[in-house]
């Protein structure tokens, strides 16, 4: 065609009429950067490729990524595996078993995303999140490897995500709030992990974190400064009292002294919370994740001991008193997993107890029929979110509506295991969920979330409001 | 003025007919988003502005992030603090006063950025990284702390790199090759941390690092396949020996089991690999930070133990008679900092032995006179670069080129407290470094350079060359 012709065929004279106008309006000083941005502008993204890769997570083990190309940039997302099924501590055979089994599906998913997912998403665009999302839960159902239960295709979700906000040239998390449907500026209370035990850690503590929230911060800055603080000072008495080969770390961050008692976990906690200085503006939280170590109907509190006394075993009623026992004796406010994963009932008579937050885990698996059956029971009245165990960026957020329906707490978590991808940071702000829980200020792993939510902060400026007293109730504003 | 006055003046008429004309030519599918890229390319890229703050690094520690502006887009880097100065290992008082003293050095590096290196390089061509180092070096020498030793400008260097390669629409690591003035197609053997001791675990192992080199991997991704499994296998291996408390991690990701003699380390790792199944693939290599237990003239190897036998002490004759010894028992190849970092006699004394690889860690400090003098005397044959004790990307680029010229071995390295910026990953391609040094598979902050690694070689494709057994005498091709 001739030139005239390509010109009409695209109303190219007009696009650049306006441009340039739009430019002396402007009154640009680079009119020609101006014009290129307008131009850019006009012309509307698509999604033209995604590309998977095998990348390492912070354990070593095989993750996946994800590059989604539009016809404008490139976007990057990853996401960690999910831990294998729970159960007692592994033989190093069924280790290595593992280890085979993450691997092949890694690269199957690897796979799949690059014959058929791509595909599916060529041509769509990347602002329609609800659109990419129900193509990756079509494709995700008819490969879905249940042994792993590993939702490989989060990282295309995020990509089409982040994607998205390029196009509407917001913040990540303004664009989550946008499909969250609210306008909310809250930065999230860090629980911060500063002890691990259970199958997280190779010491005789037999449940899986202890962290620490500086709910009495003015700042998510100056939670993350106290939370530091604490932690440094943890480790100072933790070498002090059980020697030089104390302080080495878990998968999480945290330290794993060899202690073998909740109390006596808190007990160093609330010691390294006054040598920072911070009593009563710190609270503590555990995850207890006891459906690693209920065998039938009891709780073997001794299961990572050598030789067990015998006296480890309690039911379900003996953990309600001990954790009852706990709330009172500490500044204890939130219990994650206190009882197996299918104990509705005594999850549900600590919860009425109204002692401290209750969080259910793998209660609920994040999956909406689980967490309404617990909403209507009142089995728990908070939800950790690992995006992961969900699937998709829409799930997620609707799982965390459901959750704030109820007036529940929510808070968002990454894995052990994890990747550097902060997306849980700005999903944490996007969602208004209140809470956070990423780790130690330790691994690069932790502080790539931490170090994300500090960026949203400064760029909120005075628009941003810390959580802090109200963890557990902030909403998204309309 | 008037509108054509303003077209005029900007030459728009003429620049937009040649965008229309090109994309004529090129028949693109999408014209108003091929205008939009030519004309992108017709404004030139200027730095408007360098914004610092401070973030956490991963060990909790402030650490200094950059983000620097240009009229097209925004770059980001980071860059770890410098350990404290090298000496016995510190109590917790000194701990605590170091940390307010790096605390300090942090916040005054961000107010020296934003106060002053900003204005320093507005209007700048963010490719030419010479004329935007020489900027940084004349500010930073008004401004060094020597309390610390910090150079923090680095980021701002990096963030310059990063915004030039942009600008040239090449990768990163292509952008540093062409400031090296060659070609970049090598990828570096991956020295792979997996046994720490020395200052930087809790037990009783003088050494600061055990780590596994797959010289015989066909590729980097399987170098790092052989790396993470033999990893894993050592995991159980410690665990089997020493229990299940002894797999938690030190600074660099690697175990510290409760060992007490590099033979003991040695010997674990070469089980290891035998577990793997790759024998005579994989070489070790070990850093010993000798400064660390030197005094007066003698080396304290039981400098960590609580009750000492008073047998440890060693001339540094003795510790050349050990690491021989260790050279002929053992697949060792490279031994970093044998001696004290004044100790140029013995350094050269054991080097001219040629049994190994001998590293110049303090006592090269990066500081080309001390190069310079070493390369003269034969005190050591490899460098290992910590590109924040250079200062600025191409001080750095400076420092491989002497090395290179005296046929040294390079190994890039990252630093135990780190940012997940993944810079030396592309440095490392970029300078054909051969070799780099970023810790375990383990811990996000390590796992950032390799991953970065297994992209760049991804998109090199068959262009790209795994160093393998050439890992010392890697070049750059003209």
């Amino acid at each position: 065609m001739s030139v005239q012709e390509y010109l009409e065929k695209h109303l190219l004279s007009r696009k650049i009429e306006e441009a340039v106008n739009a430019a002396v309006r402007a009154k640009a000083p680079d009119p020609v950067l101006f014009i290129s941005t307008h131009m850019r502008r006009a012309a509307p993204a698509v999604i033209t490729s995604v590309r998977a890769r095998q990348i390492l997570d912070s354990r070593g083990e095989p993750a996946v990524e994800v590059a989604l190309h539009t016809n404008k940039a490139v976007h990057r997302a990853s996401a960690a595996a999910a831990d294998a099924p729970e159960g007692a501590a592994a033989a190093s055979t069924r280790d290595a078993e593992k280890r085979k089994l993450l691997a092949r599906t890694v690269a199957d998913a690897v796979r799949v995303i690059n014959d058929k997912v791509s595909e599916a998403l060529v041509g769509m665009d990347p602002q329609q999140q609800a659109q990419i999302d129900q193509a990756i839960i079509d494709l995700d159902k008819a490969h879905h490897k249940a042994e792993i239960g590993m939702k490989a295709m989060l990282a295309v979700s995020i990509a089409a995500c982040k994607a998205g906000a390029a196009e509407k040239e917001v913040p990540l998390y303004k664009h989550i709030t946008d499909l969250v449907g609210k306008s909310t500026t809250t930065l999230p209370v860090p629980a911060i992990t500063v002890i691990n035990g259970g199958t997280h850690g190779g010491n005789r503590l037999p449940i899986q974190e202890i962290m620490i929230l500086p709910v009495g911060a003015k700042s998510f800055e100056e939670a993350m400064q106290m939370g530091s603080e604490t932690y440094h000072h943890l480790k100072d008495i933790i070498l002090e009292k059980y020697g030089s080969d104390s302080c080495n770390i878990g998968d999480d961050g945290g330290f794993t002294p060899n202690i073998s008692s909740i109390s006596e976990g808190l007990d160093l906690v609330i010691a390294a919370i006054d040598r920072a200085g911070y009593n009563g503006r710190i609270k503590l939280a555990i995850d207890v994740a006891a459906t690693d170590f209920c065998i039938g109907k009891k709780y073997d509190l001794e299961f990572k001991f050598a030789e067990k006394s015998g006296q480890g075993f309690k039911t379900a009623d003996d953990m309600i008193e001990i954790y009852s026992q706990l709330c009172s004796e500490y500044p204890l406010v939130s219990i994650e997993q206190p009882f197996d994963k299918d104990d509705w009932e005594h999850s549900k008579k600590f919860t009425t107890l109204e002692l401290c937050q209750v969080v259910g885990d793998d209660l609920l698996m994040s999956d909406p029929e689980r967490i309404k059956r617990a909403v209507n029971e009142y089995t728990c009245n908070a939800l950790v979110l690992k995006a992961n165990q969900v699937g998709t960026v829409t799930e997620a957020i609707e799982v965390v509506k459901q959750a704030k329906d109820a007036h529940w707490g929510v808070m968002v978590s990454h894995r052990s295991g994890d990747t550097d991808d902060s997306f849980i940071a700005d999903l944490a702000v996007g969602a208004a969920a209140g809470q956070i829980k990423a780790g130690a200020p330790c691994r690069g792993e932790c502080l790539s979330k931490y170090n994300q939510l500090l960026r949203i902060e400064e760029e909120l400026g005075s628009d941003g409001v810390y959580a802090g007293e109200n963890w557990r109730t902030t909403a998204g504003t309309s």
